[in-house]
């Protein structure tokens, strides 16, 4: 009876510790994924789970989780590098930001085309921002994609010297280029080499005209 | 005999919400930065109540975080 009860606990100690070891490099393995999608090394993330099994015990894995959430990840960009500064003197704070200039002239004079969902936009960089909005008001610098699901304005669009930048505007339905949420907090991006974007549930391609 | 019965569900009941307690609480502490988490990855901060769950409700919530597209974009910049 003794030896039966003996074995029945060792069994028990050996599954548990089975379990457990399998949990751990499970979850060693996600959190190394999730600190690589956070721009974080991988193995900061497998890390702070093996801290867990060392005399240091979990408490610092969970200080390090609340540090994780609350802390600048590589991943979340910057604008566009001195959007903002490089702004003509004189214009009023929240007028859009003109995109810097290329590091070479480009003599590329063309314009631009976005195209989906039976829109056709045609725009150059004539003015230095248009807004992509879901009902026009007829003014010049408006470009309009009638669809319930784009803001009104969704978007800003910058152009200069041959560059094409993208603010999204607070829209409820999202702004995506090559399929990832552009947030306002993201500011003007450089999109001159994108070739989707989405506003709120429409498709457009951005091409040279 | 009734009287100890009684005495002795009410003493478990007592526990069980004890433990219940412990474990909301214990679960907080996941839960508020598990839910800026996710809605930086641009998931609903919802998911985080995943960690509600006994034992496996942590795994739940690592693995939609490891192993799904993150809506607001991951590891490298979005601007191309």
């Amino acid at each position: 009876m003794m030896g039966f009860d003996l074995a029945a606990l060792l069994g028990l100690f050996g599954l548990t510790s089975a379990f457990a070891l399998v949990g751990l490099v499970l979850a060693g393995w996600m959190c190394w994924r999730i600190a690589a999608k956070a721009g974080l090394p991988g193995w900061t993330g497998a890390g702070t789970i093996l801290l867990t099994v060392t005399g240091i015990g979990s408490l610092v894995s969970l200080i390090l989780l609340w540090v994780f959430a609350f802390m600048r990840w590589p991943r979340d960009g910057e604008p566009v590098r001195g959007a903002a500064a490089s702004a003509p003197a004189g214009t009023t704070p929240g007028a859009p930001a003109a995109l810097p200039p290329p590091p070479k002239a480009l003599a590329d004079r063309r314009g631009w085309t976005l195209a989906g969902a039976g829109v056709t936009l045609a725009f150059d960089d004539g003015r230095p921002s248009y807004r992509l909005t879901g009902e026009g008001t007829g003014a010049p610098d408006e470009l309009v994609v009638a669809d319930p699901s784009v803001g009104r304005p969704h978007a800003r669009l910058l152009t200069a010297a041959g560059r094409i930048g993208l603010e999204d505007l607070g829209s409820p339905a999202g702004t995506f280029i090559d399929g990832a949420r552009l947030l306002p907090s993201h500011g003007p991006r450089d999109i001159t080499a994108v070739r989707s974007l989405k506003l709120g549930n429409v498709e457009l391609a951005l091409s040279r005209t | 005999m009734i009287t100890v019965i009684g005495w002795l569900i009410g003493l478990g009941t007592f526990v069980l919400l004890a433990i219940l307690i412990v474990h909301v609480l214990l679960s907080l502490l996941l839960i508020v930065p598990s839910w800026r988490i996710l809605e930086r990855a641009g998931f609903s901060g919802l998911l985080s109540l995943f960690h509600l769950v006994p034992v496996v409700g942590p795994f739940v919530v690592m693995a939609i975080l490891a192993f799904s597209d993150w809506p607001n974009g991951e590891g490298k910049r979005v601007r191309p």
